[in-house]
């Protein structure tokens, strides 16, 4: 008598607990995915979010990042952000070394002074 | 105009990227140093850091990053409110781009010169049209990085939106909520800011604060179907499901909208269907219908 109430009990709690949790979750719509589903350009970023991720993640590995922090690198960009790394990490503008300017300036005159447009260095 | 107190992380080699984003970050209240934001943003294949990375890493440390706008009045309204701003520079030329990021901390309209935290100069002075040239040439771009109650200056209620979106799914809502609720202080009537704001006050457990926010939105946009979804489902779960079918009754009519947002919508229709039709208590709200 006593364990089939406390069998009825728990029954009763199980499906206290599961309706809650669908209410919660399944049915509400968060702000980031509204705000994304509001825009064509938004809408294909979600929808390529899962896959881009991981194309991210593989391509910062292959460019010297270590796996652990690649992962939460990418866990912190947007949809927009992964599907534009995603696409042109080559290409994307990266700040870096100012230094290096010095550096670029003397190749380019190096050049000039080898095709012999100027004698910069044979003049010293 | 100079915001003297801003920190300095002189740039060791390629890592402009973590110095400027460590000013800004240390600005705002975050104790970090370039050293540790390196491992967040350096790109050792590209002996630099991209912009996304960037802002992804100030979200990592609970600073919101937005967007600036790409005009020297964004900047200058942005110092005027106490935030020094994260630029990209050019510094070579087109075919042979040097890219740099800097931080810049003030303008002295006498002399037109900007006063930037750069490279390995804690006082870098360059004139308003050298300044100009180099940012152009990197597409004017800018941002700042907020703790969650504080906007900037320049933004506009869209470029809010997108980056307090942004931010809550690195961030999550209650450590968001202070930025919707900031943004629904400057700019009352607006659709998709209360709507942030209802659902981050949710999330954060604030169902009475949320319902308010919730009927706000209703008022200025009868029509936003995902608010009428999403307030529903929390009248339910206020034990007033009579309110909440007034309240979904004309998502469900709605027609053309995104399958989605449709099916959400059904799941919360059914769900309310294993309420008994009766009147709701006393104190649930009057919801506007």
């Amino acid at each position: 008598m006593i364990t089939a109430r406390i069998l009825m009990l728990f029954q009763a709690l199980i499906l206290v607990c599961a309706t809650t949790a669908t209410s919660t979750q399944a049915a509400v719509i968060s702000t980031p995915d509204y705000v994304s589903e509001t825009s064509r350009d938004g809408r294909l970023a979600q929808i390529n979010a899962v896959l881009a991720r991981d194309e991210v993640r593989q391509q910062l590995v292959a460019m010297g990042v270590s796996h652990e922090d690649a992962m939460a690198r990418v866990a912190a960009l947007s949809p927009a952000e992964l599907q534009q790394l995603g696409q042109r990490m080559e290409q994307l503008p990266a700040g870096g070394d100012i230094l290096g300017l010095i550096g670029a300036v003397f190749v380019v005159l190096l050049i000039l002074e080898l095709v012999g447009v100027t004698n910069i260095f044979t003049a010293v | 105009m100079e915001l003297d107190d801003v920190p300095f992380f002189p740039q060791s080699r390629y890592q402009c990227g973590p110095a400027a984003l460590a000013t800004t970050l240390n600005y705002s209240g975050v104790d970090i140093d370039d050293r540790a934001l390196e491992q967040a943003v350096f790109l050792p294949g590209r002996e630099g850091s991209l912009q996304a990375e960037l802002l992804a890493a100030s979200r990592r440390h609970g600073r919101i990053p937005y967007r600036i706008a790409g005009n020297p009045e964004a900047l200058t309204s942005e110092l005027a409110a106490g935030n020094p701003v994260l630029v990209m520079q050019n510094l070579g030329i087109d075919a042979l781009p040097q890219w740099h990021y800097a931080v810049v901390v003030g303008y002295h309209s006498g002399e037109r010169q900007w006063l930037l935290r750069s490279g390995t100069e804690r006082r870098h002075t360059a004139s308003h049209t050298r300044f100009l040239i180099s940012w152009q040439k990197a597409a004017y771009w800018a941002a700042v990085t907020l703790p969650p109650g504080r906007l900037p200056a320049s933004a506009t209620p869209a470029t809010v939106t997108q980056a307090l979106a942004d931010a809550e799914r690195v961030m999550g809502a209650p450590t968001v909520l202070p930025g919707w609720e900031a943004a629904v202080t400057r700019w009352p009537g607006q659709a998709e800011l209360l709507f942030g704001a209802a659902n981050a006050q949710r999330s954060a457990g604030h169902k009475h604060a949320a319902s308010q926010r919730f009927e706000q939105l209703l008022i200025s946009d009868p029509e936003h179907y995902a608010g009428r979804n999403n307030y529903a489902d929390l009248l339910l779960a206020l034990g007033c499901p009579a309110s909440a079918r007034t309240v979904l009754a004309p998502a469900q009519q709605a027609r053309g909208l995104a399958p989605a947002l449709e099916a959400v919508i059904a799941a919360t229709a059914g769900e309310l269907d294993q309420y008994p039709a009766q009147p709701d208590r006393e104190d649930c709200p009057a919801a506007p219908s």
